[in-house]
């Protein structure tokens, strides 16, 4: 009897019967990102519940910014707004749409459409400028976060493998700790820098700006949504390893973030513009791994074992320079790979801002490595005699920094075009304003 | 479309996640009825409300990341994930030996405050607007309130005012929840603006 009551109260508990929320979208033709093969007679959106259609509720932009779409109005008990189209010619559509909802709040959106071409992403749609120098500053932050966490946690599996006392542990979680954080915050933020470029809304009517077609329609937002959802698993096995001391948990972790990392390989240059193949997504997985776990092991090395735990210091150092070795020939390797694949002739070094990014990059690289050398070739040998731990100290937090800022100079060529490889794009682009 | 089907209802999620607000505040309630004595005799019994607390905040991260159709909605989701496994974590490091200040305590201070403050930045409109304006206001302002709770437990750990307040925020936490419906009048209509009850 008891046990019934109990599956009976579960039961009604999860059977609700609405809940609070402003107007959302529920159905719109054309849909988001639809390729449709004639022109449509109007655009149709419905909502979950009444809406009031306001003045220009429905604008539907060509690739010059013009408004194809006639009057918008309210239909079938005020849950659909329709606004008629005249015969739209062949190209790429900008939908941009508000309403009032019934709680008073005005909700927008913004999707994109082809007639008889592909729909470009929502990311590209008309008004939207691309990404700013504050998103490269944020992606430079998701990166120096991935470096943190699943670098740090690399290290301490591969390279701090024996079980480390209470300090250097204390610290070792920490600086994951910091470092999973700022990837979910940074992720976030990211996320809605680039939903109000799309948008292109006053910051009071970005609150209820619409960002599926962003998070479902656009492979960054699919990335979006996939490694916020891994690495908040990673966060809670980092959290898991402390809380039990199981290293199984960070292996979990580290195997998992691993993975995730490569939703950026799977949304970014590789996978999507000329010449991507499987080759150019592991290629820039391999690089991007690499590049997390060298920076990352740099940082745990200058931060947590010199500090706190100086009987290993030696041992570490050496380990790491092993490790090391392997992943800078894989970062050079990929990163060569990559480099040719996206900027196919040499002048484009100096001829294209993309090239003028990475020419400051490798810069950066060389400057790394040669300290990396030092280190591996001058360091390692002497590092029993007295005073060159003292001196290491210093070095290895110089290292680190140039290696930070040969992830700002990523960060920036991520969010940056490569130049174009063909005369004449095939796919049309909404959105002529790119860096 | 990688969400297109799998995406329950809204009011579902806010449901689920009352019932998991529910269970936490029944957790807290027995033991203060019981008392930490009695209900420290079965050691896992003092994980019970911090790993569900936890698990709640991990359980908020696909909430936050799957309904993006409101950008106030989801920072407000975001917020709520990570302030859920803050204190759950903190908790449960006490618990498990881990952390040693009864000022950890605090964590949970900071997750009522950020809590209610997220839910009264996302409504905007008055409280009398519709029921939903209501319960962003009563949730809000008793997040808030609540936080006094807490912090009394801090400095004095053993109250039993506090404690038992701290577990009613809870109870009352979920009946709101379980009340929502999105513009249903309260109290009959108040205002002309609310619209027509849908749905």
């Amino acid at each position: 009897m008891r046990r019934a009551l109990v599956v009976t109260a579960l039961a009604a508990l999860a059977l609700p019967t609405s809940a609070f929320a402003h107007a959302s979208i529920q159905r719109a033709s054309p849909g988001f990102a639809q390729r449709l093969s004639s022109s449509p007679r109007q655009v149709v959106i419905s909502f979950d519940q009444s809406v009031d259609a306001l003045p220009k509720a429905i604008v539907v932009l060509t690739p010059d910014g013009k408004n194809v779409a006639g009057t918008p109005r309210a239909l079938s008990a005020k849950r659909e707004i329709v606004a008629p189209l005249p015969r739209l010619p062949k190209g790429a559509y900008t939908v941009r749409w508000q309403a009032l909802s019934n709680d008073g709040h005005i909700v927008s959106g913004v999707y994109t459409f082809g007639v008889r071409v592909p729909a470009p992403p929502v990311t590209d749609a008309v008004g939207a400028q691309g990404p700013t120098r504050i998103e490269d500053i944020v992606r430079w932050l998701y990166f120096l976060g991935l470096a943190l966490a699943v670098g740090g946690v690399g290290f301490r599996l591969l390279v701090m493998r024996e079980a480390p006392p209470a300090r250097p542990q204390r610290r070792f979680f920490w600086v994951t700790g910091i470092g999973i954080v700022g990837v979910l915050e940074a992720g976030i933020a990211a996320f809605l820098l680039r939903g109000e470029d799309a948008l292109q809304l006053p910051f009071s009517r970005f609150l209820y700006g619409d960002l599926s077609p962003l998070a479902q329609g656009t492979r960054f937002g699919q990335t979006f949504v996939v490694m916020e959802l891994g690495f908040a698993l990673f966060a809670a096995l980092l959290y898991l390893a402390w809380l039990l001391e199981r290293d199984s948990f960070l292996w979990a972790a580290f195997v998992l973030g691993l993975v995730f990392v490569s939703g950026l390989s799977l949304s970014g240059h590789s996978a999507a513009d000329a010449g991507h193949s499987w080759v150019s997504e592991l290629a820039d997985w391999v690089h991007l791994s690499a590049a997390t776990l060298w920076v990352g092991g740099l940082v745990q090395l200058a931060l947590v074992v010199w500090p706190s735990w100086p009987e290993l210091r030696a041992t570490a150092f050496r380990r790491f320079s092993r490790v090391a070795t392997v992943l800078v020939a894989l970062l050079l390797c990929a990163g060569t790979y990559l480099s040719v694949l996206r900027l196919p002739h040499v002048h484009d070094l100096w001829t294209t801002g993309y090239g003028h990014v990475l020419l400051l990059k490798l810069g950066l690289v060389c400057l790394a490595l040669g300290w990396g050398a030092a280190h591996h070739f001058l360091a390692v040998p002497r590092i029993e005699r007295p005073g060159v731990t003292g001196t290491l100290a210093r070095t290895l937090v110089g290292e680190s920094a140039v290696a930070m800022a040969v992830l700002l100079m990523a960060a920036v060529l991520t969010d940056s075009k490569p130049p174009p490889q063909q005369p004449a794009a095939k796919a049309p682009v909404a959105v002529s304003a790119r860096r | 479309m990688i969400v297109a089907g799998i995406e329950p209802k809204a009011e579902m999620v806010h449901w689920w996640f009352a019932t998991g607000i529910l269970i936490l505040g029944l957790l807290l309630v027995a033991e203060v009825v019981v008392g930490p004595e009695v209900w420290g005799r079965r050691p896992w019994r003092r994980y019970l409300w911090p790993g569900l607390c936890f698990l709640l905040g991990v359980l908020m991260w696909p909430v936050m990341a799957l309904y993006t159709n409101s950008m106030i909605h989801m920072v407000a989701h975001g917020s709520w994930a990570q302030v859920l496994m803050l204190t759950g974590g903190a908790e449960l490091g006490v618990v498990r030996g881990k952390l040693h200040s009864q000022y950890w305590r605090l964590t949970s201070v900071v997750a009522l405050l950020v809590s209610g403050t997220a839910f009264l930045v996302h409504e905007q409109n008055g409280w009398y607007f519709a029921r939903a304006a209501f319960l962003h206001h009563a949730l809000g302002w008793t997040l808030i309130v609540a936080a006094v709770f807490p912090l009394a437990q801090a400095v004095r750990p053993r109250s039993v005012v506090a404690a038992s307040g701290f577990a009613l925020t809870f109870l009352v936490i979920a009946v709101l929840l379980f009340c929502d419906r999105d513009s249903a009048a309260i109290f009959g209509h108040f205002s002309t603006f609310a619209g027509v009850p849908h749905r």
